[in-house]
């Protein structure tokens, strides 16, 4: 297995760039390309980085399949409001998932493919399971939840027509310091709504945690779906209370107008978020360990700390001087 | 730098609220003074308990927090509904929905999970234990006990008594497995009420009560 060529799209991403990084410490790893419409948010060694747009299908089929890749992992989904709006977010996602599988399936050496999924995918009817494990029926009831089944689908489908293993990573809302997240975004305001009827449980997951599952699913050639989320949950309330927010009560019809203040200033709240507020997000996350051979080291309340811990403004109180050899450094 | 947040409450992976528990255990024991038997039988690792329920009790609840408190461990019951405000209120006191898929999902984590038969008028009769929830014990292989519960709506006191694991008298590969299980379940429930006698209201005239 030594050796292989690993091709990450959306390697811009905080994610996508977190995952190549850990791919590069990888001693089965030959060599590592990556795709994406914006620069990877962090230095990256042996990588080869290509800034393409998804919907450039000419020039994404010319890179893939010059690259040739072993292993695929595709990273490239935009969660709705996180970096771009929903719309844009359905766009990019369906231009990468067209483009970049669609090449990835051209290429001879092609033998393995792991998609970044959402426990989205489950969705949260009336009546839907509290903790919904891998073999749970997906019924999305979000955009995004939408946009992880048209992945999964996809993947499915280029797998079976050209014969090569798909396995698919469902995460439960990856939080972190940098992650640009509506979740994230949302409960960093000074005062936070929430349900005050239901204030149910959701789980979340660190960004180093999901970026350690996706290249573990690499690794041993994920072939199923496998939910992957930090131990432990929290309810907004508990969440708000933990980062000495102020609490929003919101009883149910208010949500709309809450939403539109939300988005003014700055932090808009997508379907998938408004269902975490209304319904919780919890997934089984049991299989992951026996599966992947790795399980999220930071709980769910501690991935929320660390939310907190982050500052937004960095007070600079002396003045800096910036010298070239600084620069340089 | 300084960290901006405080320590504070956190519900399980279930949604369960032990805190939440703690807070309204005085209500609960104002309403219920459970004396728990047998509960050395249950194992600490994953089982489903069925107990008898009398109509419009919340036997399954009394019986899953007394249980709680009996064996210090998170007790799950089966039965939460799924709308604002009750659903999530009750998930916070480790209510289930009443879905296999859910009760599987939890006996497979090591829970204990309490599953009321189906309510009866007379608090000395079992009621039908629906098989398709028993048979998310067989598929995830965790014993399947019973505990005969005893309680009145006059009073206080009630009593639930738990028995060692069932064991099924055939050994079967299809769904008979869980119909017979369950029927098994409904009759030991049975015998143990009749061990038991009538329920006493303390009220000499009012004995009648008890009887539902």
């Amino acid at each position: 297995m030594v050796g292989q060529r690993v091709l990450v799209s959306g390697m811009g991403s905080e994610l996508g760039s977190l995952v190549a990084a850990l791919l590069e410490a990888e001693p089965w790893v030959g060599a590592l390309e990556g795709i994406d419409v914006d620069p990877p948010r962090r230095r990256l060694r042996k990588a080869v980085f290509h800034r393409i747009d998804p919907a450039d299908r000419a020039r994404v089929v010319d890179v893939v399949t010059a690259f040739n890749p072993h292993v695929l992992i595709h990273v490239a989904v935009w969660e709705p409001d996180a970096r771009v709006n929903t719309a844009t977010a359905r766009r990019l996602t369906h231009d990468a998932a067209t483009s970049i599988l669609g090449a990835a399936a051209e290429c001879p050496a092609l033998a393995h493919v792991v998609v970044r999924s959402a426990a989205e995918i489950y969705g949260r009817s009336r009546g839907a399971l509290t903790r919904p494990d891998e073999d749970a029926p997906c019924r999305p009831t979000t955009e995004f939840g939408r946009m992880a089944a048209q992945i999964e689908s996809t993947a499915q489908a280029v797998g079976s027509r050209i014969g090569v293993t798909v396995g698919a990573v469902r995460l439960a809302p990856v939080l972190g310091p940098h992650v640009p997240s509506p979740l994230g975004r949302l409960l960093r305001l000074p005062a936070v709504p929430f349900s005050v009827l239901a204030d149910p449980a959701f789980a979340v997951i660190r960004d180093l945690d999901a970026a350690t599952a996706l290249v573990a699913a690499a690794r041993v050639g994920l072939a199923q779906p496998v939910n992957v989320t930090a131990p432990g949950a929290i309810t907004a309330l508990q969440a708000i209370r933990r980062g000495r927010r102020i609490p929003l009560p919101n009883l149910g019809p208010e949500w709309g107008i809450t939403r539109r203040l939300s988005n003014l200033v700055g932090a808009p709240v997508p379907d998938h978020v408004v269902e975490i507020m209304h319904r919780g997000r919890l997934i089984d996350g049991g299989r992951a360990r026996s599966i992947l051979g790795v399980s999220p080291m930071t709980a769910t309340a501690d991935v929320i700390d660390s939310l907190y811990a982050w500052p937004s403004v960095i007070h600079v109180t002396h003045p800096v001087a910036v010298t070239a050899s600084a620069g340089a450094a | 730098m300084q960290s901006a947040t405080g320590t504070g409450p956190t519900v399980d992976e279930w949604g369960r609220d032990a805190r939440f528990i703690r807070a309204i255990a005085p209500l609960t024991h104002l309403r219920w003074d459970v004396s728990v038997g047998g509960a050395h039988h249950l194992p600490r690792g994953g089982a489903l308990l069925v107990v008898n329920t009398r109509r419009f009790a919340l036997t399954p609840v009394s019986t899953a927090l007394a249980l709680s408190e009996e064996l210090d461990r998170p007790v799950r019951f089966v039965g939460r509904p799924d709308n604002v405000p009750f659903g999530p209120l009750l998930g916070r006191v480790g209510g289930l929905l009443a879905h296999p898929a859910e009760i599987a999902g939890a006996l497979r984590a090591g829970e204990l999970v309490v599953l009321g038969a189906a309510g009866t008028g007379n608090p000395r009769h079992a009621g039908a234990v629906d098989p398709a929830l028993v048979a998310a014990a067989i598929a995830e292989r965790v014993p399947l006990h019973v505990g005969a519960t005893l309680s009145s709506f006059l009073s206080r006191q009630a009593r639930v008594e738990v028995v060692g694991a069932l064991r099924a008298g055939r050994k079967r590969r299809g769904p008979l497995a869980e119909v017979e299980l369950a029927e098994q379940a409904q009759h030991r429930l049975q015998d143990l009420l009749d061990e038991f006698g009538g329920t006493r209201t303390g009220v000499p005239a009012l004995g009648w009560l008890g009887e539902g």
